[in-house]
């Protein structure tokens, strides 16, 4: 064994990951940016939509359509693909199969680096903001379209046709938005920052699953083109092989989504493994960190399934096979197998990392610890496990075996003791506390409000018995808009007004905030509320008429949704406002956190902390005399610490 | 708890919390159940509609302190906790506030105690309904007297149902793309475009589909149950009320999802008697063009899978074949 | 918005031998836990197609889960699975000779491997000229259709494995020029043999499951 060979070697280049002096990126417009990405993608769109044509041309075409499912498959696929490699994603990897290894990080300057291939992860953090916020603007105004709709129940706005689109692509944009809406944006924005790390585990992967995810928007966005799909966002099966190729659009939407959230929770779970500080023990691990891992294991391993049910579909509409198919040897119980067993660990990354920000924000304005820190992150974990046993109970009145109800009637409730633990947390820590209300955490308490509605409707439609009244009508619709937009929609804005001047250097106007806050609140509620009595009147979800005596709920619901749209709009203008505008500056630590993040300089240097912190103590020592120390932010880990490092480096030697 | 809060005004807020919430909850528990719940939907025209509603109403009577409780913490901490109040003493930390053993444990306790229940009772509730009106696929193991029997005669054609006699009374429901056919095998197969049932009797509803999926939603009669091409999803209730019902398609199914919903009636038994006599008999020429009755029809060329091969292929065996052996026994 | 990040970009940061040693060791560990974390990915990847198999097998609807045993072609299947196997156990054992200290005969062992898999691709991506039957005219069909795209995925992603990381052990040995990198504590050498480890861990889970799949859709 020879451990001392370095000292005659003349100087190999150091890797990649020691190599942190940034290298300046060209900045000039012939390098790769979006332009180039939208060429590269316009440019595979064409080859892929000729190919398909080409090899599939003695295909039938899809009825009334005069599309080749095969074309638009192979069209959307090379756009993605071209997309990919105009920004530089796939740079990378076809660099790799000559044996090259990256040079380190580019950093790129300016307001271009937001347009680029950015492995900076508050970069992209940055992206992902604006990324939802596109996906949440366009899924909000289809909402819109679909109260406009049912305003009245005999006079339509919109044909059947063009109202079963919208309310489509409005389930499948705003699902594919929420299970990005607080991983991509604040996940990969805060969890360095949280754990005390300097950078991700895999930078590319990081910025991979941002572009892909944008490239999901095209995707999706491309089925209107096609003449949309009406299956909804679950695209249960016989009516999806039914489907014109808008269907394709949204097979490969999910298909390509899946492949973005699968690379966003692989990094963010390998970083909060192994990037974590020295001394950030697991018990000193911040609960929105604890959310994010949890919701990093379900989307690695829940999204596999889904692209597999996309990739089934896929082959169903051009390889013409039958998976889904009962005539001939298929069945349709298999994608709504395939699709719940995805969809309902999905449903809990669309609520976990709302309660790590509920959870990460209130001891902050408490001024107190976090009650029973340990509960919480167990909550977060016993939730993620449970949620793989629960998915047939979408599935309680479509005829599967009956033995299974009563199980997944079990299974189901009991996935909300865990829950009830966030309530817990969140209940003990205001226990007479001085609490400030300022805008987030208003939007913490509403997100308790409305998760409380949200959660205790669920145990209702858990219960076979009852199941029978509110499956598939307004009920569940209101159900589910109470947990995802009252809980993680309210969390995500809760989380955007409290972290923002971290990210920006800029703080949020209270007032507008304030009028941001209490207009989205009431107008959700007035919303939403009434959609439970509908339901259970008898209305199904996704009709465009409806019972005559249900007219004065559902214009009173449309109204309301109409304000709750335009309060959206304050966001906006406080956006504006407060970045653009008439910036004013925010001091590094303006709610005067104990959180790690925040103590960094603002703005945060590129490699987040000057020396790597060393944790004493978890960020949730509010008001406590004699309180030790967060962290030693001085020299670097002391050396025992690195004498251990030394030693675990190569084991098996 | 920390006890160093010494403020007057700011204690024994646990236990006012206490009172106010065990009053409220009781008053809100029996006002819901004397006023709200004998009207909660969908009524009692049914035997499973009685029972669902009843559920329903449990499951809101214990939801309704867990709701209040947390609102009412929620109130609190809006109103009393507040950093605007002026004798509101400073927010206390340390070990005590960052934790209490018993009350970590005694909500644990609590709440897997209330789960466990509901888990437990909704299941006492779905076998003693017989299903609860929901669809429990083609071979049900929750089911009334006799609705096994009747099923198989029914589909042999040697099914009778006549009034007064407590027979089950099978009735197929053939849901494709936007409507509603009912089809009564006891009567000699006919279809009607109307679902007219007799009282005071035990209907085995048999729910299946020619294309998509679809879901039978007979809503005043407390029944659901997805309409699935190919499968036969049978569903239990017995009617109890005479009057008008409504039936919807719940599960989207394409366009004109939201048009597919006629209304049904339940006729005095003799009545209903009359009517499907009379209709076997007006029908009876129409009938015989049906195809033979079966739980569930192959689709033609034109259904949801309708040209699927590249040849052109059509089905390449016999329905009697295939269904033979997934007909209940 | 552009010239407070400037400021904050003209900070540089020399790093102190500690910190280079932790983020050495967290670099490691994250291809450690990413390797696996990748195998629990591919497992429900393919768990869902397993799935798909047994579940359209015990509902055989129609009875068209597999009318007269209809089976894809046999020779194929075994050529592709022994391409695969061989591509998988030549990481496998190549790793036992580079822990022993041989380079050449490491690499030699990944370039099989690499040809192995490129031909068990291309026979992979072949065979579906001769498959004796419409994709959908029955459920064995389509699943074994799906069966083999996501085939064509593993073998892909262990051919790219594999070329990569030979690709680079080149590169690395003419950098290192004559420096032993199977046991240098260089980071670069490091990090290699951590890819190694990984990699070999990958193929070993693709043996196996390599070996559940042909048994499932050739012999069963």
């Amino acid at each position: 064994m020879t451990t001392s060979v370095e000292a005659g070697v003349e100087a190999p280049k150091p890797p990649a990951f020691i190599d942190i002096k940034p290298r300046r990126g060209q900045n000039g417009w012939l390098s790769q940016h979006v332009g180039t990405a939208a060429l590269g993608g316009f440019l595979g769109y064409i080859l892929g939509h000729w190919l398909g044509n080409f090899i599939g041309s003695s295909y039938p075409y899809i009825a009334n359509s005069g599309q080749n499912s095969l074309a638009v498959l192979l069209a959307l696929l090379f756009m993605v693909v071209g997309w990919l490699l105009g920004i530089g994603a796939l740079n990378h990897p076809i660099a790799k199969i000559l044996g090259r290894e990256a040079k380190g990080e580019v950093e790129y300057t300016g307001w271009t680096r937001y347009f680029r291939y950015n492995l900076d992860h508050k970069v992209v953090g940055i992206q992902y903001v604006v990324g939802v916020l596109i996906f949440f603007f366009t899924g909000g105004l289809l909402a819109m379209a679909i109260r406009t709709e049912l305003l009245n129940p005999t006079v339509h706005v919109f044909s059947a046709d063009t109202y079963i689109k919208i309310v489509s692509e409005h389930g499948t944009i705003m699902m594919m938005m929420a299970s990005s809406v607080v991983v991509g944006p604040l996940g990969n924005y805060f969890v360095p920052l949280m754990i005390g790390s300097r950078r991700m585990a895999f930078p590319r992967i990081e910025a991979f699953s941002l572009w892909t995810f944008i490239a999901g928007y095209f995707v999706i966005f491309s089925a209107l083109a096609y003449g949309g799909f009406p299956t909804g966002w679950t695209g249960y099966a016989p009516l999806q092989t039914q489907a014109g190729p808008g269907m394709v659009s949204y097979l490969f939407g999910f298909a390509v989504i899946s492949v973005g959230m699968m690379t966003a929770g692989f990094n963010l779970a390998v970083t909060i493994i192994n990037y974590r500080a020295p001394g950030m023990t697991w018990s000193r691990v911040p609960v929105f960190v604890w959310s994010i891992i949890a919701t990093a294991a379900l989307l690695t391993l829940a999204s596999p399934v889904l692209t597999a049910a996309g990739l089934f579909g896929l082959l169903d509409k051009t390889a013409q096979t039958s998976f889904y198919v009962t005539e001939h040897g298929g069945s349709s119980y298999l994608w709504q197998n395939l699709f719940w067993f995805f969809g309902h660990p999905e449903v809990y990354i669309m609520a976990l990392p709302g309660f790590g920000i509920v959870g990460e924000i209130i001891p902050v304005f408490t001024r107190k610890p976090l009650f029973a820190y340990r509960i919480a992150a167990a909550g977060m974990i016993g939730v993620a496990l449970l949620s793989f046993f629960v998915w047939q109970h979408h599935l309680f009145q479509s005829g599967i075996d009956p033995d299974m109800r009563p199980l997944f009637m079990l299974t189901t409730e009991l996935i909300s003791i865990p829950t009830g633990f966030i309530f817990l947390v969140g209940m003990g820590t205001l226990y007479r506390a001085k609490i400030r209300y300022e805008v987030p955490m208003l939007f913490c308490m509403a997100v308790y409000f409305n998760f409380l509605i949200g959660g205790i409707s669920g145990v209702f439609l858990s219960d076979v018995p009852v199941n029978v009244t509110v499956h598939g009508g307004f009920f569940v619709l209101s159900h589910f808009h109470y947990t995802i937009m009252g809980g993680l929609i309210f969390a995500f804005f809760g989380g955007l007004y409290f972290w923002l001047p971290k990210m920006t250097g800029r703080t949020m106007n209270k007032k507008l905030g304030l009028w941001h806050f209490w207009t989205m609140f009431g107008f959700f509620n007035l919303t939403f509320f009434p959609m439970f009595i509908i339901g259970l009147l008898g209305q199904p979800r996704r009709v465009f008429s409806y019972a005559r005596n249900l007219q004065t709920l559902n214009e009173f619901s449309s109204i309301a949704a109409f304000f709750l749209g335009a309060s959206f709009l304050i966001f906006v203008a406080n956006l504006m406002w407060s970045q653009f505008i008439a910036p004013e500056k925010a001091p590094a630590n303006p709610w005067d956190s104990l959180g790690l993040e925040w103590q960094t300089a603002t703005p945060i240097p590129h490699y987040n902390f000057e020396r790597i912190p060393v944790i004493m103590t978890d960020p949730y020592h509010y008001s406590e005399v004699g309180a030790p120390a967060l962290a030693d932010f001085g020299n670097g880990p002391p050396v025992h610490a690195s004498s251990a490092v030394a030693a675990a480096i190569e084991p098996e030697q | 708890m920390s006890s160093t809060n010494t403020n007057p005004s700011q204690e024994h807020h646990l236990r006012r919390i206490v009172v106010i919430w065990v009053a409220l909850s009781v008053v809100c528990d029996l006002l819901y159940w004397i006023f709200i719940g004998p009207h909660v939907p969908p009524g009692r025209m049914t035997s499973t509609a009685t029972a669902n509603q009843f559920d329903f109403n449990v499951l809101m009577v214990i939801a309704l302190p867990v709701m209040i409780g947390v609102w009412e913490w929620l109130a609190f901490a809006a109103l009393m906790w507040n950093s605007k109040r002026a004798d509101m003493p400073e927010s206390v930390g340390g070990p005590a506030a960052a934790g209490n053993r018993r009350t970590e444990v005694s909500w644990i306790v609590v709440t897997t105690v209330v789960v466990l229940f509901l888990a437990v009772y909704g299941t006492i509730e779905l076998y003693s309904g017989a299903g609860s009106g929901s669809g429990e696929g083609p071979n049900p193991i929750l089911q009334p007297a006799g609705a096994m029997k009747a099923e198989t005669a029914a589909l042999s054609g040697s099914g009778s149902w006549a009034p007064y006699t407590n027979a089950v009374l099978p009735v197929q429901v053939i849901a494709q793309q936007w409507k509603f056919t009912y089809r009564y095998p006891t009567f000699g197969g006919f279809e009607s475009p109307y679902l007219i049932l007799p009282v005071n009797t035990e209907i085995a509803f048999n729910v299946t589909s020619l294309d998509v999926i679809h879901s039978f939603w007979a809503y005043q009669l407390e029944v659901k149950a997805d309409a699935n091409p190919l499968q036969n999803n049978v569903a239990f209730t017995k009617t109890g009320q005479l009057g008008t019902f409504e039936v919807r398609c719940s599960e989207l199914c394409g366009i004109w999802h939201g048009a597919m919903f006629n209304k049904g009636k339940v006729l005095s038994e003799s009545a209903f008697m009359a009517w499907a006599t009379s209709t076997e008999s007006k029908n009876a020429a129409n009938t015989k063009l049906l195809p033979p009755f079966a739980w569930s029809y192959v689709p033609d060329a034109n259904g949801a899978a309708g040209g699927f091969y590249p040849d052109g292929n059509v089905t390449p065996y016999s329905p009697v074949e295939i269904y033979g052996s997934k007909q209940p026994s | 918005m552009s010239d407070a990040f400037k400021a904050a970009d003209k900070i540089r940061i020399s790093d102190t031998p500690e910190e280079r040693e932790f983020e050495l060791r967290a670099h490691i560990g994250a291809i450690w836990s990413g390797g696996r974390l990748f195998i629990g990915m591919y497992t429900f990847l393919l768990a869902s197609l397993v799935f798909s198999y047994f579940y359209l097998r015990s509902s055989n609807n129609g009875i068209l889960w597999r009318p007269n045993h209809v089976t894809a072609p046999t020779a194929y299947g075994w050529t592709i699975y022994t391409l695969t196997l061989l591509a998988a156990s030549m990481a496998i054992f190549g790793q036992a000779r580079l822990r022993r200290g041989n380079v050449s005969e490491w690499q030699a062992a990944i370039w099989v491997g690499v040809v192995a898999a490129l031909f068990a691709l291309f026979m992979q991506i072949w065979e579906f000229t001769a498959v004796p039957f419409y994709p959908g005219s029955s459920g064995y069909a389509s699943t074994f259709i799906g069966y083999s795209v996501m085939n064509i995925l593993t073998i892909f992603i262990v051919a790219y494995w594999l070329e990569t990381t030979v690709a680079r052990s080149h590169w690395l040995v003419k950098e290192f020029r004559g420096v032993e990198i199977q046991f240098s504590k260089h980071p670069s050498a490091q990090s290699f043999r951590a890819n190694v480890a990984s990699m070999t861990y990958f193929m070993g889970f693709v043996a196996l499951s390599s070996t559940l799949l042909f048994a499932m859709f050739y012999l069963l």
